[in-house]
């Protein structure tokens, strides 16, 4: 029969991590909240805000004392009109998974209901708010999570945050030859048809107007 | 002899799609290696930007073509956290039929393509005749044999047909049988173990340090799975455990594990839909119209700005995850932000790593291992 973490080791798990994240961080500007997800099994998640001058000592205490042993992904998204407080952001996927160091001829089976304390798979979202700036930049976390590696590269190609400290960083999507502060993803860059009426007008579009033009859905 | 630089693809029959492989080589044995993405960049983040959450569906089906339905269903979860929305059960229990179909399907195309990296052209003809059985069954549903669009947000496009459960049923089972035939074939060849034993192994903490997933990682013996860990649909009711396999040396996973586990995982798949099919709510003979609340349920098309929308779903090649970000548009109908997470992505940079020590003939071998698939990875 299959087996799954239930909502009740999830809510342990995403409420004792939050307490020790307040707990160790009290009094600076990082805040952890218990979040559940929307859909299938509405599991619980933690959801924490941190500012850039926190982000590497929020990093060192997530993997070395919680146990979030795996980087799973980084969005950088820009805000152009967010305001001055909030130009760009930054929002790291994290997992923790129970892995223990393997000895051969064994596996780690585990029963999902019985697992507790820090070996519960728990997901981490963590977001670091930017001001509104030309040069964005957060600290690195590539020595403290080999996964963020190419995650890095990836956000610094496409959206433009640099990352301080981060070896060895090009463009890993884009061409190698992209014009210096070339990163698609910021918003002043429109694609073709952006907005789908766009098609309608273009010559090499469909070059007619649907016949329900100005009646918004 | 000097050391020099060799660049293996982007057209070589190792890489499984478009990339680079920079390999320094010294004599034989490989010393340094640097991996190069990016050929088959389609900008799928910016181009979601400007459409509906119902219209980015087939973009993701296009994200990897030979697991077309996982990655749609991925997309699915994560807009369904978004916009809030409740799936009826059958719905999720036809999700997880198509995604552990669609998973023989991916395990076999990577078995057929893994054969002729060893040396075993025969392997391929007889994946590929199998991987139709599952495609003709994908049909069904999508009506198309690779890029289905299927799921909806809020449950599927339409119902099971009548019929399908019977044929289901047949090649599920009759696939069963050919695993075995397959195990016959490999395990009992000298040709494949001398290849695949010993080569390109990887440790457990290593790879999860890395962000590798999936089978990879469970070839190392790390149970971990999102299916439970980080669960979605219905596989806490269906039949199945983890496919976990034991590493054989202190230096981690081998090829070979890696090929065992993926086997494992076939069975595995089998043994859910089987199960699955049985106890589907409404029974499996019935048609239910396309848009019935049996099978999809009403789902709202705006998002609010601020709210954002999460996904970790096992694909075929490890966990891959959406993070949506509502209110684009001005009126909330596009995403803000959609980001996608490839486990490749993460791998192939790992994996190009692993190769250092080993003999040039290694490196098809330990890249095929892995699963590459460059349209994921490149987005």
């Amino acid at each position: 029969m299959g087996m799954r973490i239930t909502n009740e080791q999830a809510d342990t798990a995403a409420q004792s991590a939050v307490s020790a994240i307040n707990d160790r961080f009290g009094g600076s500007d990082v805040s952890a909240t218990v979040e559940h997800h929307a859909n299938a099994y509405k599991m619980a998640f933690v959801r924490a805000q941190v500012p850039p001058q926190h982000w590497t000592a929020v990093a060192k205490y997530l993997r070395f004392d919680l146990g979030v042993n795996y980087c799973s992904m980084v969005t950088g998204t820009h805000y152009p009109e967010g305001g001055p407080e909030r130009g760009w952001e930054v929002a790291y996927h994290f997992m923790r998974q129970p892995v223990i160091d393997q000895a051969p001829h064994t596996n780690t089976v585990h029963v999902a209901e019985a697992l507790k304390g820090d070996a519960i798979p728990l997901e981490f979202e963590i977001i670091v708010t930017l001001p509104q700036t030309e040069s964005p930049s957060v600290p690195s976390v590539q020595n403290i999570w080999v996964g963020a590696d190419w995650n890095e590269k990836e956000t610094w190609d496409l959206v433009g945050i640099q990352f301080e400290g981060h070896d060895n960083m090009h463009r890993v999507l884009n061409p190698h030859d992209s014009p210096e502060g070339f990163h698609p993803l910021q918003k002043q860059h429109k694609i073709r048809y952006h907005d789908f009426n766009e098609m309608y007008d273009d010559a090499q579009g469909f070059g007619r107007k649907p016949t329900d033009e100005g009646r918004v859905k | 002899m000097a050391q020099m630089w060799i660049t293996m693809g982007p057209q070589h029959p190792m890489t499984h799609g478009l990339w680079t492989l920079r390999v320094k080589v010294d004599g034989e044995t490989v010393v340094d290696t640097e991996a190069e993405l990016g050929y088959i960049h389609r900008g799928v983040e910016k181009i979601a930007e400007s459409r509906d959450f119902t219209q980015i569906t087939p973009y993701c089906d296009r994200l990897c073509y030979v697991s077309a339905m996982t990655w749609a269903n991925s997309y699915i979860y994560a807009a369904e956290d978004l916009l809030e929305v409740e799936v009826p059960e059958r719905a999720e229990y036809i999700r997880l039929i198509s995604a552990e179909c669609q998973r023989l399907a991916s395990h076999l195309m990577w078995l057929g393509a893994y054969g002729p990296d060893i040396g075993s052209l025969t392997l391929m003809t007889w994946c590929m005749r199998d991987r139709e059985m599952f495609l003709d069954l994908l049909q069904e549903l999508g009506g198309s044999r690779m890029h289905y669009n299927y799921p909806r947000v809020g449950g599927v496009k339409r119902d099971i047909p009548v019929g399908f459960a019977d044929r289901l049923i047949a090649k599920v089972k009759l696939f069963e049988h050919r695993i075995d035939e397959y195990e016959m074939m490999l395990d009992e060849s000298t040709i494949w173990l001398v290849r695949l034993q010993g080569v390109g192994y990887a440790k457990a903490e290593d790879m999860v340090n890395a962000g590798v997933s999936g089978p990879n990682i469970r070839a190392a013996g790390v149970n971990y799975d999102v299916r439970w860990a980080h669960p979605y649909s219905v596989y806490d009711q269906v039949d199945w455990e983890p496919a976990v396999e034991k590493p054989t040396s202190v230096k981690g996973a081998d090829c070979y594990d890696r090929y065992r586990v993926r086997m494992e995982e076939m069975r595995q798949s089998c043994r859910m839909i089987l199960d699955a099919i049985e106890k589907i709510p409404g029974g499996k003979n019935t048609n239910y119209a396309n848009g019935d609340e049996m099978i999809l349920a009403k789902a709202p098309t705006r998002a609010p700005e601020g709210a954002s929308g999460f996904s970790n779903y096992e694909c075929t090649r490890g966990a891959s995850q959406f993070y949506i970000q509502g209110g684009g548009d001005g009126r909330g109908k596009n995403p803000y932000r959609l980001s996608i997470r490839s486990p490749m992505f993460i791998t192939i940079p790992y994996v190009a790593k692993t190769m250092i020590g080993y003999k040039v003939a290694d490196i098809p071998a330990i890249m095929g291992s892995f699963d590459p698939c460059i349209g994921e990875t490149d987005r």
